[in-house]
């Protein structure tokens, strides 16, 4: 039983098409600039930067040539999260990236996840399950809250606010994509005088997820 | 007997396979819950925790352990004690570490399979993340979940009885909370006297008293405490008036939708016997002072619509009260109260 199932299985890597690694290579940035974590830029400073991004697809007009079902803990302290390969078959021509910003509701109500899902990663709320989609913490003078702290985690998953958000974006054929997030779109979007924080489920939470949708882009 | 029981197991087979399909493999002897074959489905989806006697034991041992607190001082069983239907007795409000004391009172753990959401306003929606609550609240255990880890993996026993779960010492959140899972998914009651008259075993019966109260109800309480498990699961505003120093408004918080405002969830009435004091906020102390509640709620005490009791309380009067709460006692398993299997493990 042991034998045919591994026969099986190297039958079908055999048999499937080969593959190359594709780079998705995400880039947070701040008036162009790479984001550096801490440093003040444009009247703000970020110190928190993570997010989910899931479920990648690469679309040829209407048609689905490659699919992923998993999650990326996008985290700016952590330059591997930067990074994601996708086994991609070769000759796999596209022209658009699909995303989903943050995490579906069917994973949120599975229980305890593992890997980038695992709820010691700081992006799981204990007191009203779910996972916080899109956290971005930092400091801004245009704060009225202590130290001039901003601080954004987004999530929500039951209806009327749910806050995944699926993000599709032209793309060029290539073997690495340069996703830019472009934070000061997001920051200074806000009026941080009124919103500086939003950390909980509710109708704010799902304005300023749309808005984080709004700031991604593949370099052209 | 034995064939009227449900015993959820995976064979070999079926349970290698899982273990090819998931990230952390689960090894050991495959451990066999029992309930009745009357009762529902779990909602519990057991393929992606199968429960094993390892896993079980080794929920077990956190529950009973306060390296789940900040300062090692309080246990999941500080607040869930075997013995009185795992709920914190005597407390109205549970208190956590430094004497914290929290705004609702502990729910007995029972039949957590059947749960589909978790907490008084069910704010939780899994049993596998339910202890990240109380691990983190800062009233509570006060801790944090990467660093429970962190000192499970330093200590000396933990890492080797994780490997003999999940076939490797790697102690994760996931791994964590899936044992805390195990554990508490064998918390079923099903041996009460009810449950003893209900499968009709020989020299069981209701005394009249109990029949009446039965009787009584399904008429006034069964709508909302459903048999087989007592309750139905869903919330609603009872009509009890808002406790002015907790301003606590329950489900509202969650949904921010008016219809849950101060909605809190059914409770199981299985071992109510012994899960005193009740309510959401612990505030009667006995079975009666309940019942006088729910008898004496008037009409117009709220202009929602959705207001459970819009037409007034349940009607029943003083015998009809003492004939439910013979029926309601007839709830007490004293099999499950006193299982040894649920106590601290002695090593």
């Amino acid at each position: 039983m042991r034998f045919s199932l591994l026969f099986l299985i190297l039958l079908s890597a055999a048999l499937s098409p080969k593959a190359q690694d594709l780079v998705l290579r995400i880039h947070p940035r701040v008036q162009g600039q790479e984001l550096e974590l801490g440093k003040e830029t444009e009247g703000f400073q970020v110190e928190t930067l993570r997010f989910y991004l899931g479920k990648i697809s690469l679309w040829k007009g209407n048609k689905m040539v490659f699919q992923e079902d998993n999650y990326h803990l996008i985290d700016a302290e952590k330059p591997a999260s930067l990074e994601i390969s996708l086994n991609v078959p070769t000759n796999r021509a596209f022209d658009h990236l699909q995303f989903e910003l943050g995490v579906d509701s069917l994973t949120n109500v599975s229980g305890a996840m593992g890997g980038d899902l695992d709820p010691t990663l700081g992006m799981y709320w204990a007191w009203n399950s779910g996972y916080i989609n899109f956290k971005l913490e930092g400091r801004s003078p245009a704060s009225p809250a202590r130290d001039h702290a901003f601080e954004f985690h987004l999530g929500g998953y039951l209806p009327p606010f749910a806050t995944v958000q699926t993000v599709r974006l032209p793309c060029k054929t290539s073997p690495r994509i340069h996703l830019r997030v472009d934070l000061d779109q997001f920051v200074t979007g806000l009026d941080l005088s009124k919103q500086a924080r939003v950390m909980s489920p509710g109708a704010e939470a799902v304005e300023l997820s749309q808005k984080a949708a709004q700031i991604f882009s593949c370099e052209e | 007997m034995k064939n009227k029981f449900i015993h959820i197991a995976f064979p070999g087979l079926l349970l290698a396979l899982l273990g090819l399909a998931a990230a952390a493999p689960h090894l050991g002897e495959v451990f066999t819950l029992k309930y009745p074959e009357s009762w529902p489905q779990p909602v519990y989806d057991f393929q992606k925790n199968p429960l094993t006697k390892e896993g079980v034991a080794l929920g077990r041992k956190l529950f009973y352990d306060p390296i789940l607190s900040r300062d090692s001082t309080i246990s999941c069983s500080s607040c869930h004690l075997s013995y009185t239907a795992f709920t914190h007795v005597d407390h109205a409000l549970s208190h956590g570490i430094h004497d914290s004391i929290g705004t609702r009172n502990s729910p007995a753990l029972v039949n957590l399979a059947w749960s589909w959401s978790f907490m008084w306003d069910g704010a939780v929606n899994h049993l596998d993340v339910q202890a990240l609550a109380p691990i983190t609240h800062p009233a509570e255990m006060g801790e944090d979940l990467a660093h429970v880890v962190e000192k499970l993996q330093a200590t000396e026993s933990y890492p080797n009885l994780f490997a003999g779960v999940y076939g490797d010492e790697k102690i994760t959140g996931e791994r964590l909370l899936k044992a805390l899972a195990q554990f508490q998914l064998t918390l079923v009651s099903c041996n009460s006297k009810y449950d003893q008259v209900m499968r009709g075993e020989p020299g069981i019966e209701f005394s009249e008293q109990e029949k009446r109260g039965y009787e009584l109800f399904k008429l006034n309480c069964a709508s909302c405490h459903a048999e087989p498990l007592f309750t139905n699961g869903e919330f609603y505003h009872t009509g009890l008036p808002m406790d002015s120093l907790l301003q606590d408004e329950g489900r509202f918080n969650l949904t921010l939708d008016e219809r849950d405002w101060r909605a809190f969830k059914v409770p199981s009435l299985r071992n109510i016997e012994f899960s005193y004091p009740y309510m959401h906020d612990g505030r009667f102390k006995k079975l009666y002072q309940v019942l006088n509640h729910y008898t004496t709620i008037r009409p117009g005490v709220s202009n929602l619509p959705y207001y459970k009791f819009a037409k007034g309380g349940i009607s029943l009067d003083e015998r009809g009260k003492v004939d439910v709460i013979a029926f309601l006692l007839t709830l007490t398993d004293r099999e499950f109260l006193f299982n040894p299997e649920f106590a601290f493990p002695k090593e």
